[in-house]
């Protein structure tokens, strides 16, 4: 799925016949070009790199192992550390209700992933709620009306109020009364710049509302080149605790996740892999890198 | 907009002026700096191997220039550069709305289908290009056929009744092709101009939804395949632009999400990629933010 090239790339290094230094330098060229190939951001590229070769020269292996596999150790570590080391995220509820604020930009899938995410947690037993809180997209609360009652989760949603700020601290209450563990709000796609600044106050305003538990950022895996500056801006509006990947069933590589975890420090915790409400599975960042790197478990 | 990339073509004749003043160009004068530029292309979405492509283009043309007195670098460079973009984008792009006059004079429904992968932006650029239609006096409808995604159908109801346009509708699960032929159906037995077909978004690798947009193409026999693609892509749009031309095959694009303050190169990737017009660029979220595409206009933008 993600950076399938660097395979080929670790392959040609283990072999390699020319000195370890070249074979080093050879494979960090091969490794940038892959990871600017899958949309990774260039100075983030850049960074990586560096700190690779620089451990990679400047530092020996424990005895008995031999250079190049300790190397791709090296590359594995930092990799696997860029996507939040080697524990699976934590999913479960830490308080109850907990309250869940999706945002993204148009079209990044916040409300199939919306639905998804009430699947998931009902399916684990969880009261779940759903909150309609995207008053600007046509058929956005159908939509969600729609997913509800295909995961089993509650819906609330009120169509004659375009106000998304009072929607979800009136959805919020609906289901404190109801007893739902875990409250889910959809809103409206905004990416941020020029005209949609003002849509950024309004995210930050149902934040300081409804404060929910975890703000979750959904995104596109074929973003390019502004995840970085994007995810930026989001976070600096209403602080990322965690990240949602979509749509990695295509042939996009992801890497602007990347960018987006540097941006704002968070966790992955789940993948979209398709349209359907059950194609969301929970992210393994240690799988991910080996799975990458073609490596197996290390 | 596009700030990077002047910027970059700025960086690279400034680089290169200093260097070369009247001399002939050699590969060591410009493979640095072009390989830096290369860089900042990607940085602006162009794609990797586009603009590998472009460097190179660029590269031939530069060696062995002999830069004569009294005239500039950076002209040259600059035409070498504007040269080889302008080239990957300027292809043959007669305006749509005299297309559809000319067929509608003979009465009959000139149909567009609109294809791309999920949450591009297919059914609010199909609501914005009625508005453009509408305005041309040019009567359409729209078809709903995309009967799979929650809410898709009251999306486009919505837009249908707030533009005054009529809608054929499909059942969720119904079979797309039907709800396109109907609305074809419709608009001959009404002498109607235009059918804009609203289909499902896909993934370009999925095999299963690919052969249902292909029924859709076969029974509908559309006049022109228009791709939407999200400006915000980065590499990935060459892999969309490919797999949907070489499936379905496609006449035209849409870029859409062009003022998330992106980096423009995405229109340089697909242009080059598919061979086929940029028509128009989408702008933000109401029905006005739709404006026709003008390579030109784009390639100077990056220089000025």
């Amino acid at each position: 799925m993600v950076l399938e090239g660097l395979r080929n790339a670790v392959t040609k290094f283990l072999k390699g016949g020319s000195t370890y230094k070249d074979s080093v330098e050879e494979f960090i060229k091969d490794l940038q070009r892959e990871l600017i190939k899958s949309d990774v951001n260039i100075k983030l590229v850049k960074e990586l790199s560096e700190n690779i070769k620089k451990k990679a020269l400047e530092e020996e292996p424990p005895s008995g192992i031999s250079r190049k596999e300790w190397f791709i150790k090296i590359v594995y570590d930092e990799l696997s550390n860029l996507f939040g080391g080697d524990t699976t995220p934590d999913v479960e509820p830490k308080k109850i209700p907990w309250i869940i604020l999706l945002v993204g930009v148009q079209g990044s899938g916040k409300t199939t992933t919306a639905g998804k995410l009430a699947s998931f947690y009902v399916k684990k037993g969880y009261k779940v709620g759903l909150v309609a809180a995207d008053t600007y997209r046509p058929g956005a609360y159908e939509q969600l009306k729609m997913l509800s009652n295909l995961s089993g989760a509650m819906f609330y949603g009120d169509q004659n109020n375009n106000k998304a700020e009072e929607i979800s601290i009136n959805g919020v209450e609906y289901f404190k009364n109801k007893n739902a563990d875990i409250i889910i709000i959809d809103t409206a796609g905004r990416h941020g710049y020029g005209n949609e600044k003002s849509l950024l106050d309004e995210m930050r305003n149902i934040s300081n509302k409804v404060k929910p538990d975890e703000v979750i950022l959904v995104l596109d895996s074929s973003i390019g080149q502004k995840a970085f500056d994007l995810a930026k801006q989001f976070h600096e509006t209403t602080p990322i605790g965690s990240i949602i990947v979509t749509k990695l069933d295509g042939t996009a590589k992801g890497g602007g996740v990347l960018s987006a975890i540097a941006a704002t420090g968070a966790r992955v915790k789940f993948i979209g892999t398709g349209e359907k409400i059950d194609e969301l599975e929970l992210f393994n960042p240690s799988k991910f890198v080996s799975r990458l790197l073609g490596l197996g478990d290390l | 907009m596009f700030e990077g990339l002047k910027k970059a073509f700025q960086k690279l004749s400034n680089t290169i002026k200093d260097k070369v003043e009247y001399k002939e160009l050699k590969e060591d004068d410009v493979e640095e700096v072009l390989e830096d530029l290369k860089l900042d292309m990607i940085e602006n979405d162009v794609a990797f191997d586009v603009a590998e492509n472009i460097i190179e283009n660029v590269k031939k043309e530069l060696i062995g220039y002999k830069v004569k007195r009294g005239e500039s670098v950076e002209d040259v460079i600059k035409d070498s550069l504007k040269n080889s973009i302008m080239k990957l984008m300027e292809y043959e792009n007669n305006d749509i709305i005299t297309k559809i006059k000319n067929k509608c004079s003979k009465n009959e429904p000139f149909v567009i289908v609109f294809l791309g992968i999920n949450g591009v932006g297919k059914t609010t650029t199909i609501a914005k290009f009625s508005n453009v239609l509408k305005k041309n006096n040019i009567s359409v409808v729209i078809a709903g056929a995309d009967t799979f995604r929650a809410g898709a159908q009251e999306q486009i109801d919505v837009h249908a009744k707030r533009l005054d346009i009529p809608i054929i509708k499909g059942q969720y699960g119904g079979d797309p092709a039907s709800v396109a032929y109907n609305a074809i159906l419709y608009a001959k037995s009404r002498g109607i101009c235009t059918v804009l077909i609203d289909t499902a978004g896909r993934m370009h690798s999925d095999v299963d939804l690919m052969e249902e947009l292909k029924k859709i193409i076969r029974v509908t026999k559309p006049d022109m395949k228009v791709l939407v693609v999200d400006a915000l892509t980065g590499n990935d749009a060459v892999e969309q632009a490919r797999l949907f031309n070489d499936n379905i095959g496609i006449d035209a694009i849409i870029i859409t999400k062009i003022d998330a303050d992106v980096k423009g190169g995405v229109a340089i990737s697909v242009s080059s990629i598919t061979k086929k017009p940029i028509i128009y660029l989408g702008y933000g979220q109401s029905y006005e933010d739709l404006k026709k595409f003008d390579p030109k206009e784009y390639v100077n933008n990056l220089f000025d």
